[in-house]
C-alpha cells in the first residue's frame, strides 16, 4: 500500500466518536480518556498509601508509641507498599502515560485493542477495593512481599489481597501486550525504530517486561491462595513444600516490576530534557539501547533480594554479579542527560525542575543500589532501613519525581490548560527538601541496626525518627500543593494552546487536548524528533504547528 | 567539584565506622572495607553529576537576551566520551564483585576447625543449642572471644504454627542469616572484641517481631567456661519447684510488662491482643478456665508458665522459651492474683 | 473496533488480521510463562524432596496417560488438517476434520477426569501432598486450558457454519487453531516431567 494512502487514510478507521455520557467518560474506548480515569484512580489509591505511611510515621515517631496497635501498623505497611506499587505506580506509568502519550507519540489514533484497554482499567477500581477491602477481614501484615509461611497463617485480608493482586496482574499484561503490539505495528509511515520518542522506547520495554514477567506473580498468587483456601503444599515445609519457591517466583517477577516503575519515567526525563535545554538529546541511541538492555537484564538478577534466604554460593555469585553490571547501563543513561544540559539554552520550567530533582535523587538511590548488590555488604543491609531508604530514592525519588514532571509536562496537552508555576516551583522544593530530609537518615539508622517492619524500636534511633516523622509529614503536605494547583488550573487555568513547550515530538502538533480520533491525517515522519534548530521533520502537520515555539 | 570530590572521598577513608558500629567479629571488617570501597568511588560519581547538574543548569541557562528561538548545541553524542563513561563503571563494576567474591568464602560453610552450634527462630526467641550442654539457652548467647564459631541456622519446626521465617542479625558483627523451617544453614564467624551485642530479628514473623531480639556476649575464654559450667549444673539439678507462697508482686508486675504484654493486655479478658487480657484471672466468670481447659487456679497457672501448653485454645511459650525462673513465676502469679479490671 | 470481518475494506482487515495475529501471540507466550512458573515449583520441590514420589503417595499411571497423550497430539493432526482443508476451499473436509477434533479433545478430557477419579480413589489428593499439589494444578490448569480450548472450537465451527469466515479472512480460525496447538506443546513439557520422569 503506497505511503501517501495511509497518511490519508480515512477518519473512519476508529471507533466512531462516542455520544452519551457513558460512552464518553465511563466506559470509554479512547486511549486518551482511559489515560484520564488511570490519573484519577491511580491518583486517589496514591492519596489512600500515603495516608497509611503518614499513620505509619506518626507511630514511628516514637520509640515505643501506641499511635496504633502492632497489628494496625503491620497491616499499614503492607497494604501501603502494595498500593503504591501495583495501584499506583505501575498504573499510572503505564496505563496512564503510557496511554496518553504513546499514542500519539507514534501518530497513531489509538491503541492496537481498545476494548482491552477500557477492560485494562477497570480492572483497577475492583482491585483497590479488594486491597483497602481487606483491612476488614484482616489485613496483610508481611510486607508487600507476603512471604510465607508467615502469609499463609494470617486472616482471611491475605486471600483479598491475592486477588486484588491477581487482578492488577491481568490488567498489567493485557496493556502490556496491547502497547507492544501498538508500537510494533502502528507507527506512523517513515517513523522507523530509531526516529521514535525515547518515551516510547522506554513504553515499548516496559510492555514486554510487563506480559512477560506478570505471568510468573500470577502463578505465585495463585498457588499462595490455593494453599491458603485449599490447603495445597506449596510452601509449608512441614510438608515438604518451600517458603524459597514463593521467593523465586515471586521476584523473578518483582524485579522486572521495579523495571516498570522506573523505565518509563526514564522515558519521560529523556522527552523533558530536550525540550527544556533545546538541544538534542545526548546519545539517543546509547539511551534506547540500554534502556533494553536493561529490560533484558532485569529478568536475570532477581535473587539478589534473597542473598540471606540461604543460597548456594554458586547461585549467589553471578546474581551479584549481574546486578552491578546492570549499573552500567543506567549510568549510561543518567550521563547522557547530564550531557544533554550542557551547551543547551536552558529553561527552567517546572518540568525540567522535577527532572533534576529525579537525576539528583534516583542516582543516589542507584549508587546505594550498588552497595547493595555486593553480597557481603547486602547480608548486613538486607531487611534494614538502608533498603527502606534505597527503594525510596529510587521508587520515590526516581518514578514519583518522574511522574510529576510528567504531570506537569504533559498537563496543558491533557487538559488545554497551564498550571501555575509559582506553585509548581513551591511544590517542587518542599518536596525536593522534606524528600531528602525523610529519606537520607534512614541509610544510617538502617546501616547501625534499625531493622524493617516493625512498630517500635531501639531508643538510641529515636531521634533520628521523630525528624524522619516531622520530614514525612511536610512531605505529604507538599502534595496539598500541586492539589490546589491543579484545581486552580482545571477551573481557570491559562489555556495553552497545541504547544507551550515548544517540543518537536508528535503529540504536540495537535490541538491541546486532542480531539477523539488524534490527527486529521496520520504525519509522515522524516527524521528523529530531537534535532532543535532543524525545520520539524513531519509532512502533512498544518503548517500552525511547525513554529515549536515555547512559551517563555 | 575536584576539590570537593576529594574532600568526601578523604572523609570516606577516615571515617572511623567502628565508632558508630563496632566491627566485632571476623567478617565486620572485610565488609566495611567494602563499604568503604564503595563510599570512596560513590562521592566523586554523586559529586560530578550533582554538580554538573547545578552548573549546567546555571551556566547555559536561558537569559533574557536569548531569543525564543534560540536553541542549543546540535551535538548529538560523542564515542570517545561514551566509551569512557560506559568502561570505567564496567571496570569498578568488576573490581567491586571481584572484591566482594573474596569475603564471601570466608563466611558461607562450616569449617572443621570450629565450634558448632545450632541457632533456631521461634515466636519470639532466639533459640541457641551447644554441644555438651543439655538444655538450649534463649536470647543470651555466650561466645568466647576469639573462637571461630560455625553457626547452624535455621527455624523451629516443632508446631506448624511456629514455623515461619525469621533472620538472625547482629549487626556488629556484619553477620545475617534468614532462619528458614526446613532449612539448615551453616555460617561461620569468629568474635574478636570483648562486648554485649545485639541480636535482632530481621524477617517479620508476627505479632511479636518487633520485640523479638537477644543479646550475644562476647566474653574471656575463662568468663565463658565459668558460664558453661554455670548452664550444665542448671541442666543437671532437678527441676526446681515454683513457690508459689514466696511470689512479690511488684516484681511480677516489672515481669508482666516485659514479658507477657505482647500477648496480653492488663485489662478485662475481652481485650484480646493474641491471647485475652488477664485482669481478674482467677476470679473473673467470663474466665473460667485457662488455655489448657483446667480451672482458673493459681497452680494450674503456675503450671502452664513452667511447662507451656499448646492446644486448641491457643499456645502457651514454657519457663525457657520466656527466660523465666521460678522464682519469676511466682511473681508473676502473685501479681496476677493481684491485677484487677 | 469491533467491526464484522466481511465489512471492512481489504486493508483495513489485513492490517486488524496483523494486530491480531501479533497480540494472540503474546498473550500465549505469557500463558507459556504461567505454566513455566508452576512448572519451576514442581521441578524445585521434587529435586528438594528426598524421595519421589513422596512415602504413601501413589503416582499417575503412565499407560494411561500415554494413551491420552496420543488422543491429544491426534488431536492437534486433526487440527491441521482442518485448517489446510479450510485454506485450499474443501469445506466438507473441514467440518469433519474440526469435528474430529473436538471430539478428541473431550476425550482427552474425559480421559483426565477418569485419571483424576482413580487417583482420588488411591487418595493421591490434590492437598494431600506436593505430589498431589504439582500434578493437579498442573494438569488442572491445562485441562483448563483444552476446555476453553474445546469451547472455542466448538464456537468457530458455529461460526464457519453460519459464514463468517471466507478463504481470504479467517482470523479466528487461526487463532483457535493456534491455541490447540499450544495445548498440544503444553502437554509435551506437562507429559515428559511427570509421568515420564520417574
Amino acid at each position: 500500500m503506497a505511503v501517501a494512502d495511509v497518511a490519508h487514510a480515512p477518519i473512519g478507521h476508529i471507533h466512531p466518536p462516542p455520544e452519551t455520557f457513558v460512552q464518553k467518560y465511563v466506559f470509554s474506548f479512547d486511549h486518551k480518556v482511559i489515560a484520564v480515569q488511570y490519573f484519577i484512580t491511580t491518583g486517589l489509591f496514591f492519596v489512600l498509601a500515603g495516608l497509611l505511611a503518614e499513620l505509619m510515621r506518626a507511630q514511628l515517631a516514637g520509640p515505643n508509641n501506641h499511635v496504633l496497635s502492632v497489628t494496625t501498623y503491620n497491616e499499614a505497611y503492607t497494604v501501603h507498599g502494595s498500593a503504591m506499587v501495583w495501584l499506583v505506580i505501575i498504573p499510572v506509568l503505564t496505563g496512564a502515560f503510557g496511554n496518553l502519550v504513546m499514542p500519539l507519540q507514534i501518530g497513531a489514533r489509538d491503541v492496537a485493542f481498545p476494548w482491552l484497554n477500557m477492560f485494562s482499567f477497570w480492572l483497577l477500581p475492583p482491585a483497590g477495593i479488594f486491597l483497602f477491602g481487606s483491612f476488614l477481614l484482616g489485613a496483610p501484615e508481611a510486607g508487600w512481599t507476603e512471604y510465607p509461611p508467615i502469609s499463609l497463617q494470617e486472616p482471611a485480608g491475605t486471600s483479598m489481597w491475592c486477588v486484588a493482586i491477581f487482578l492488577i496482574g491481568v490488567s498489567s499484561t493485557i496493556t502490556g501486550i496491547n502497547f507492544l503490539v501498538t508500537i510494533i505495528k502502528m507507527r506512523a509511515p517513515g517513523m522507523t525504530w530509531t526516529r521514535m520518542p525515547l518515551f516510547v522506547w522506554a513504553t515499548a520495554v516496559t510492555a514486554f517486561l510487563s506480559f512477560i514477567a506478570t505471568a510468573n506473580l500470577s502463578a505465585a498468587l495463585a498457588a499462595l491462595f490455593i494453599e491458603r483456601v485449599f490447603n495445597v503444599p506449596f510452601y509449608d515445609p512441614s510438608r515438604g513444600g518451600s517458603p524459597v519457591v514463593w521467593q523465586h517466583v515471586f521476584w523473578f517477577y518483582s524485579h522486572p516490576a521495579v523495571y516498570i516503575m522506573i523505565l518509563p519515567a526514564f522515558g519521560i526525563v529523556s522527552e523533558i530534557i530536550p525540550t527544556f535545554a533545546r538541544r538534542p538529546i545526548f546519545g539517543y541511541k546509547a539511551i534506547a539501547y540500554s534502556s533494553t538492555a536493561i529490560g533484558l537484564m532485569s529478568f536475570m538478577v532477581w535473587a539478589h533480594h534473597m542473598f540471606t534466604s540461604g543460597l548456594a554460593q554458586w547461585v549467589q555469585l553471578p546474581f551479584m554479579a549481574l546486578t552491578m553490571l546492570i549499573a552500567v547501563p543506567t549510568g549510561i543513561k543518567v550521563f547522557s542527560w547530564v550531557a544533554t544540559l550542557w551547551a543547551g539554552k536552558i529553561r527552567l520550567a517546572s518540568p525540567l525542575l522535577f527532572v533534576l530533582g529525579f537525576l539528583s535523587t534516583f542516582t543516589f538511590g542507584g549508587i546505594t543500589g550498588i552497595f547493595l548488590a555486593s553480597v557481603p555488604v547486602d547480608i548486613h543491609e538486607h531487611a534494614t532501613y538502608f533498603v527502606v531508604a534505597h527503594l525510596h530514592y529510587v521508587l520515590f525519588g526516581g518514578s514519583i519525581f518522574g511522574i510529576f514532571a510528567g504531570l506537569y509536562f504533559w498537563w496543558p496537552k491533557m487538559t488545554g490548560r497551564m498550571l501555575d508555576e509559582r506553585l509548581a516551583k513551591l511544590h517542587f522544593w518542599l518536596m525536593f527538601v522534606s524528600f531528602n530530609a525523610t529519606f537520607l537518615p534512614m541509610h544510617w539508622i538502617g546501616l547501625f541496626g534499625m531493622p524493617r517492619r516493625v512498630a517500635t524500636y531501639d531508643p538510641i534511633y529515636g531521634e533520628t525518627n521523630l525528624f524522619i516523622s516531622i520530614s514525612a509529614f511536610v512531605l505529604g503536605a507538599s502534595f496539598i500543593v500541586f492539589a490546589y494547583n491543579a484545581l486552580k488550573s482545571a477551573m481557570n487555568g491559562e489555556a495553552s494552546g497545541p504547544n507551550p513547550w515548544g517540543a518537536r515530538t508528535l503529540e504536540w502538533m495537535i490541538p491541546s487536548p486532542p480531539p477523539y480520533y488524534n490527527f486529521d491525517r496520520i504525519p509522515i515522519v522524516l527524521a528523529g524528533p530531537y534535532d532543535y534548530g532543524q525545520p520539524l521533520p513531519y509532512r502533512d502537520v498544518p503548517p500552525e504547528y511547525l513554529t515549536a515555539r515555547p512559551l517563555h | 567539584m575536584g576539590v570537593i570530590s576529594a574532600l568526601g572521598m578523604w572523609g570516606v577513608v577516615v571515617f572511623p565506622i567502628d565508632h558508630f558500629l563496632k566491627e566485632a567479629a571476623q567478617p565486620a571488617g572485610d565488609i566495611d572495607w567494602l563499604f568503604r570501597f564503595m563510599s570512596f568511588f560513590s562521592v566523586p560519581i554523586l559529586v560530578y553529576v550533582n554538580g554538573f547538574l547545578i552548573y549546567f543548569a546555571i551556566r547555559y541557562r536561558k537569559r533574557p537576551a536569548d531569543s525564543m528561538e534560540a536553541v542549543g548545541s546540535p551535538i548529538h553524542d560523542h564515542h570517545a566520551l561514551e566509551a569512557w563513561w560506559t568502561a570505567i563503571p564496567a571496570v569498578l563494576m568488576l573490581a567491586l564483585g571481584l572484591l566482594s567474591y573474596r569475603v564471601l568464602p570466608e563466611y558461607y560453610g562450616a569449617q572443621a576447625s570450629t565450634v558448632t552450634m545450632e541457632a533456631i527462630g521461634h515466636k519470639w526467641d532466639f533459640e541457641f543449642r551447644y554441644p555438651g550442654l543439655k538444655q538450649s539457652v534463649y536470647n543470651d548467647l555466650y561466645l568466647p572471644v576469639n573462637v571461630p564459631v560455625t553457626m547452624d541456622i535455621t527455624s523451629s519446626e516443632v508446631k506448624e504454627e511456629d514455623a515461619v521465617i525469621h533472620s538472625f542479625w547482629v549487626p556488629e558483627f556484619r553477620v545475617k542469616q534468614d532462619m528458614v523451617p526446613g532449612m539448615v544453614v551453616p555460617i561461620h564467624f569468629t568474635p574478636d572484641v570483648v562486648g554485649t551485642y545485639r541480636i535482632i530479628c530481621t524477617e517479620f514473623c508476627g505479632l511479636g517481631h518487633s520485640d523479638m531480639w537477644g543479646k550475644v556476649h562476647v566474653v574471656s575464654q575463662s568468663d565463658f567456661d565459668a558460664w558453661f559450667s554455670k548452664q550444665q549444673h542448671q541442666a543437671a539439678s532437678a527441676g526446681p519447684s515454683v513457690q508459689l507462697n514466696h511470689g512479690d508482686a511488684a516484681a511480677g508486675q516489672a515481669l508482666f510488662q516485659q514479658k507477657c504484654s505482647t500477648c496480653h493486655n492488663a485489662a478485662p479478658f475481652d481485650q484480646k491482643k493474641v491471647g485475652p487480657g488477664l485482669a481478674d484471672l482467677f476470679d473473673d466468670p467470663k474466665h473460667p478456665m485457662l488455655v489448657d481447659g483446667k480451672k482458673a487456679d493459681p497452680a494450674d497457672a503456675a503450671a502452664i508458665l513452667e511447662k507451656g501448653y499448646s492446644g486448641v485454645m491457643g499456645t502457651m511459650p514454657n519457663m525457657q522459651a520466656n527466660g523465666l525462673s521460678p522464682a519469676d513465676i511466682a511473681n508473676l502469679i502473685a501479681y496476677l492474683q493481684t491485677l484487677r479490671k | 473496533m469491533a467491526s464484522h470481518a466481511l465489512t471492512m475494506d481489504d486493508a483495513q482487515y489485513s492490517e486488524q488480521r496483523d494486530h491480531r495475529l501479533l497480540g494472540f501471540l503474546l498473550f500465549l507466550i505469557s500463558d507459556c510463562i504461567i505454566f513455566s512458573s508452576f512448572i519451576f515449583t514442581y521441578l524445585y520441590l521434587r529435586s528438594a524432596a528426598p524421595v519421589w514420589p513422596p512415602p504413601g503417595v501413589k503416582p499417575a499411571d503412565l499407560y494411561m496417560a500415554g494413551v491420552n497423550s496420543i488422543v491429544l497430539f491426534g488431536s492437534g493432526a486433526t487440527m491441521h488438517f482442518a485448517m489446510e482443508s479450510f485454506k485450499h476451499g474443501k469445506h466438507l473436509k473441514f467440518y469433519w476434520w474440526l469435528l474430529g477434533t473436538i471430539v478428541l479433545g473431550s476425550m482427552f478430557l474425559g480421559g483426565q477426569a477418569i485419571e483424576y477419579t482413580n487417583l482420588i480413589h488411591e487418595s493421591t489428593l490434590w492437598a494431600g501432598s506436593i505430589y498431589g499439589a504439582s500434578f493437579f494444578t498442573l494438569t488442572g490448569l491445562h485441562g483448563f486450558h483444552v476446555l476453553i480450548g474445546v469451547c472455542f472450537l466448538v464456537v468457530v465451527l458455529n461460526q464457519t457454519l453460519s459464514g463468517t469466515y471466507t478463504q481470504a479472512r479467517y482470523f479466528g480460525l487461526t487463532a483457535a487453531s493456534l491455541y490447540w496447538h499450544f495445548v498440544d506443546v503444553i502437554w509435551v513439557a506437562l507429559f515428559s516431567i511427570l509421568y515420564v520422569w520417574r
